[in-house]
């Protein structure tokens, strides 16, 4: 195990510098740089953006630039934010806390919704309660995240003023109970897209492995019914879960985005709108570099997890 | 269900009682009447045409996109989740590269890069969409691997790509069908939220999509503009839906 | 299962928190005590030599020397007076240049008790002249050779040549000295995140991502009755329908800016007042003649703006909020003039012009002339309904009279970088105006970027000619009469289509008194001292 986690990380080193290297370049490419927001400025001149690209060093060679950048990063330091000065890890780490806690509180509550929703319809399969949680997770699908939030919003927030609009707490008024309230919306609209394709997936595998010969054959051993479920279908159909989730992972990075968006979420998904709107190549890279690695560490999690779930299968 | 969806994309011309361009100021957001049976928008459009229009788009890029990323994901896992070894490790460190750059961010800069047209949108959307069903075949072909099918088979003197599609692909049918059901809805949805950000279909060309994005904007005011769009993507999601449980089942 | 019954118990404890408690902590009444206001972005930084965006956290704490008031017109801030020509405080040098003295306030003092004297002047002209600082613009300051002052409460400025916008050249203020001499200004984060100013508040607090909160100073210059409201909230909310449904809930109780297409959902608020400020700055078709060969031919032009029915956009897609322009100066600029020349909607004048030129309709109904397509792309911001749905009015128009229009969508930093290499056929944007009617930069034939914002690469050298004078006129009168023949020089040869004057709509509670709101890029923050709830 510890040597698979070993040679499991070693190989992200590699696919990291390649992930850099592309991420750089296409942010590059696109249109407009750190300065191009001071152009819609009538009195800041040419000879002003001239100063300012080379103070900032944008008008060295790309290849030069992603060097130092990497040389620099490679040390711990990533550099100052284009747009406001500030070094970029307290930039980033300041946001960390609040994308953690809606990121881990959807994938528990998502967690919590597919596993006895996956199961259930799986073992009753095209009954009423199948039916429901089909019709349901259908209609999470086709609904997008920014769509979801604002009919949250409107409907809790508005009409019924149950619950803080969004942002993350009341400024001036803090504590457990408002932070739980400003919480609810954006977990709920995050777990139920995610609850929606999970369950799915594991009614589609449940229903593959209840049907397999080992099953059907601890059946026929007499074992109860409930318990050949959950100990034996259910173990074997995670396997693909689990590898969905993995995947998912990296979804979520998208998902919060829109997420914190709609929600004015202080995190790393709004900084991000934030930083690809003003092309602040500095946090920009030290953001998708951190959602990589983040990525990447949860893959490895997920394959020794799923190691372990099923030890037929090995890296 | 979704042969007649197509139907009605196909026949759109036929079909909607205006064109989907038509614009009239002097009726800008009507609620749905006889003659508007959806409604118009902030342009005086009919939302029943362009939604009629709007399907050949979104259709294209859901059901085209969901079968590129289809391709390419069962190919990948099938090749890493039956050969093992070497080969799997490359493939899924690939992916797991691939994988590691968040999609939606990806897409928006290469969309930004490329200013794309329909068709390029639908390999885009495809091409950044397949690692899920990458994984899932891999994770069920290693766990159909380790159940002994492969060599009972290989034993009967089965050559790995009669393996591979008659004894492996329909075992793992479900788990792909609901991969690719999932990547129809999602590719719908993608372009959405790329019109979100201004670089999904053009206006005034019409897609779902960019009728659901311009229509959060009145949400509380006129919300009938969402109605139609957001029924559509219900609809196809749901026929999808049924037609992978169809052919999961007669596997 | 433990992660199911914590997710479970979450839930439940998320409804029950949210049921029954049956409210939340989020909604206050506007007071003299608080006052929240719902705002589109968090600010890079708050010192104002080094942004231009959005200035209206900085209005409130760092003052400048003069200011813009709801009329446009420039008023005395923390200087005495405005220095001109007839009170003495401007004269113009034998050698071309000119010198504007400066008669500052006295009984000023910055927010830790020094006070605020000539030579934070003479600082700030140095600093942003000088190598270590890299402000956003250096405009105007380096046309200053140097500053004296005689004594602690007068500045003489001295320009190398003249420069008829000396008067807002202090806008912005000053950087203080005694905390910012001899240190990287660019670095200096204790400043630019809280600058030390003379105006009436203060930072309290700065949260990344949620808010900054702002506190009166507890002696303020013009007398410890103001300001009268203790604490401003600016709440970050970048979604427009976000920030909306917060100023719907209560949750914020000022927007700023509110966009045109949600006026309809506020507009029957009780608890608030929606305030129309007629702007200065107009929304246009910019003709980019340079990379679509067409456009140089006058009657093209004159076909396009004539095939649009700009009075029919304004009442429908616009809701009548904002006039149709026609010209670069608008009526709230003292420079602006109604000798123009106007062009009422008559599609078929239109075809006849473009008969006229050689375009003739080809088989699919699009006019051909030699072998070229009349067919252009409009480009314009991505994220803006209204200016996406104005978009596709045109190409339905300009379809009507045989001219083929693709609309592509930028987003705004890529539209800044698009414009400034000139690679686009025609652009529908507003630029954001000074509130001094400058036209040189925008139609001067020698200023096509990047020395300039002449994108329609437009070229007359009469124009050229008035422009250049206007700007070295400090004269009123004079500079006025200049500007007036430049208008109609300009209506007359269409090099842009003008659509409407962007009307600024801002929210506020019903219960604010004195507020007066601000055409400018100034904002509605430059007379918070006098807000008030009542």
């Amino acid at each position: 195990m510890a040597r698979f986690l070993v040679r499991r990380l070693a190989h992200a080193v590699p696919l990291l510098l390649i992930v850099s290297a592309l991420v750089f370049l296409l942010i590059h490419a696109a249109p407009g740089g750190p300065l191009a927001i001071y152009l819609s400025n009538p009195n800041v001149r040419p000879a002003d953006i001239e100063r300012l690209r080379h103070a900032l060093g944008l008008d060295r060679p790309l290849w030069d630039q992603y060097w130092s950048w990497l040389a620099a990063f490679m040390k711990g330091d990533w550099g100052y934010s284009f747009s406001d000065g500030r070094p970029v890890a307290d930039r980033i780490l300041e946001r960390v806390p609040a994308t953690i806690e809606l990121v881990s509180t959807s994938l528990v509550c998502a967690l919590a919704l597919t596993i006895p929703v996956g199961v259930w319809s799986a073992v009753r399969r095209g009954r009423w309660f199948d039916r429901l949680t089909t019709m349901t997770s259908m209609v999470g699908l086709s609904l997008p995240g920014f769509w979801f939030g604002l009919l949250l919003q409107m409907i809790f927030a508005l009409a019924l003023g149950w619950l803080p609009s969004s942002g993350r707490a009341t400024p001036g008024v803090g504590g457990a109970v408002d932070h739980l309230q400003h919480l609810v919306m954006p977990t709920a609209v995050l777990a139920l897209v995610l609850a929606s394709s999970w369950s799915r997936y594991l009614r589609g595998s449940m229903i593959e492995t209840v049907g397999q010969p080992f099953v059907v054959a601890a059946e026929a051993r007499g074992l109860p019914a409930m318990r050949v479920v959950l100990r034996h279908a259910l173990r074997n159909a995670l396997g693909p879960l689990v590898a969905i989730i993995t995947v998912d992972a990296a979804l979520l990075v998208s998902g919060a985005v829109v997420t914190e968006s709609v929600f004015a979420w202080p995190g790393i998904g709004s900084l991000f709108t934030e930083a690809l709107a003003r092309r602040d190549y500095s946090v920009l890279m030290a953001l998708l570099m951190l959602s990589s690695a983040a990525v990447i560490l949860f893959n490895v999690a997920a394959d020794a997890m799923h190691a372990v779930i099923d030890p037929r299968v090995t890296g | 269900m979704l042969v007649c969806l197509i139907g009605a994309a196909a026949a759109a011309p036929r079909l909607a009682p205006y064109a989907p361009d038509q614009i009239d100021l002097s009726a800008r957001r009507s609620a749905p009447s006889a003659a508007h049976w959806f409604g118009t928008d902030e342009l005086g459009r009919d939302v029943l045409a362009r939604v009629l229009f709007g399907a050949r788009v979104s259709l294209a890029v859901g059901l085209l996109s969901a079968v590129v990323a289809g391709a390419i994901g069962v190919a990948v896992g099938g090749v890493a989740g039956y050969a093992g070894g070497m080969a799997d490790a490359a493939l899924m460190r690939t992916t797991d590269g691939v994988l590691s750059i968040p999609r939606l961010p990806l897409l928006m800069i290469a969309a930004v890069v490329l200013q794309p047209s329909v068709p390029l949108l639908i390999l885009l959307i495809g091409g950044a969409g397949w690692m899920e069903t990458a994984r899932v075949v891999r994770a069920e072909f290693g766990a159909l691997r380790g159940l002994g099918f492969v060599e009972s088979a290989r034993a009967a003197g089965a050559g790995h790509l009669r393996v591979l599609a008659r004894h492996l692909l329909p075992n793992a049918a479900q788990a792909v069908a609901v991969s690719l059901t999932l990547a129809v809805a999602r590719g719908i949805l993608i372009e959405s939220a790329l019109s979100f950000f201004g670089v999904g279909v053009r206006p005034p060309q019409a897609s779902w999509g960019n009728m659901l994005y311009q229509a959060q904007a009145s949400l509380s005011t006129e919300p009938w503009l969402a109605v139609a769009p957001g029924m559509f993507i219900l609809l196809t999601t749901v026929a999808v839906n049924l037609a992978g449980d169809q052919l999961a089942r007669r596997t | 299962m433990t992660l199911r019954s914590a997710g479970l118990a979450f839930l439940l404890a998320a409804t029950a928190v949210a049921a029954g408690c049956g409210g939340h902590a989020g909604v206050t009444a506007p007071s003299n005590d608080l006052l929240i206001v719902g705002y589109d972005r968090e600010p890079d930084t708050l010192n104002r030599f080094s942004t231009h965006i959005l200035e209206d956290i900085q209005t409130c704490i760092v003052e400048g020397l003069t200011t813009t008031d709801e009329q446009m017109r420039v008023v005395p801030l923390l200087a005495r007076d405005v220095p001109t020509l007839e009170n003495g405080g401007v004269r113009l040098r034998a050698d071309g240049g000119m010198d504007v003295t400066w008669r500052l306030r006295p009984g000023v003092k910055w927010h830790d008790g020094t006070p605020f004297t000539s030579a934070d002047i003479r600082f700030t002209v140095d600093a942003i002249n000088g190598p270590n600082y890299n402000p956003e613009s250096t405009d105007g300051f380096d046309r200053i050779s140097s500053v004296d002052t005689p004594d602690p409460l007068t500045a003489v400025v001295h320009y190398k040549e003249i420069y008829a916008p000396y008067d807002i050249q202090f806008i912005r203020g000053a950087l203080p000295q005694h905390i910012l001499e001899g240190r990287d200004i660019d670095r200096a984060q204790d400043y630019n995140r809280n600058p030390l100013g003379t105006g009436p508040y203060r930072v309290v607090e700065w949260k990344a991502g949620e808010y900054i909160l702002l506190e009166r100073v507890p002696h303020y210059w013009r007398g410890d009755e103001y300001p009268k409201i203790r604490q401003i909230l600016f709440k970050f909310i970048p979604n427009t329908n976000t920030r909306i449904n917060q100023l719907k809930s209560g949750e914020v109780h000022v927007v700023a800016l509110v966009p045109w297409d949600k006026y309809r959902e506020i507009a029957d608020l009780k608890s608030i007042v929606v305030k129309k400020t007629p702007g200065n700055a107009y929304e246009h078709v910019t003709l980019n003649e340079r990379h679509f060969p067409p456009f140089a031919d006058i009657r093209v032009r004159q076909a396009l703006i004539s095939a649009l029915d700009r009075d029919q956009y304004a009442r429908t897609i616009l809701d009548g909020l904002a006039p149709v322009a026609h010209g670069p100066i608008q009526p709230i600029s003292w420079a602006y003039s109604d000798r123009i020349t106007k062009y009422p909607f008559d599609p078929a004048k239109a075809r006849a012009l473009l008969d006229a030129a050689g375009w003739r309709p080809g088989a699919d109904g699009i006019r051909v002339r030699e072998g070229t397509r009349l067919a252009f792309t409009l480009m314009t911001q991505a994220g803006y309904a209204i200016r996406e749905n104005i978009a596709q009015a045109i190409e339905r128009q300009l379809r009507d009279v045989g001219v083929d229009v693709q609309v592509a969508l930028q987003d705004g930093t890529a539209i800044s970088s698009i414009w400034f290499e000139g690679r686009f056929d025609a652009m529908l944007h507003w630029w954001q105006m000074p509130s001094d009617p400058e036209l040189t930069t925008f139609f001067a034939a020698d200023r096509t970027p990047p020395a300039g914002r002449n994108i329609d690469y437009f070229r007359d050298d009469e124009l050229t000619r008035l422009l250049y004078a206007s700007d070295r006129t400090v004269d009123r009168p004079a500079r006025g009469a200049l500007l007036a023949r430049a208008q109609a020089l300009i209506t007359a040869a269409v090099p842009e289509i003008p659509l409407y004057t962007v009307t600024r709509l801002d929210a506020l509670p019903a219960s604010l008194v004195n507020f007066k709101g601000n055409p400018t890029n100034t904002g509605i923050f430059w007379n918070v001292h006098e807000w008030e709830i009542k």
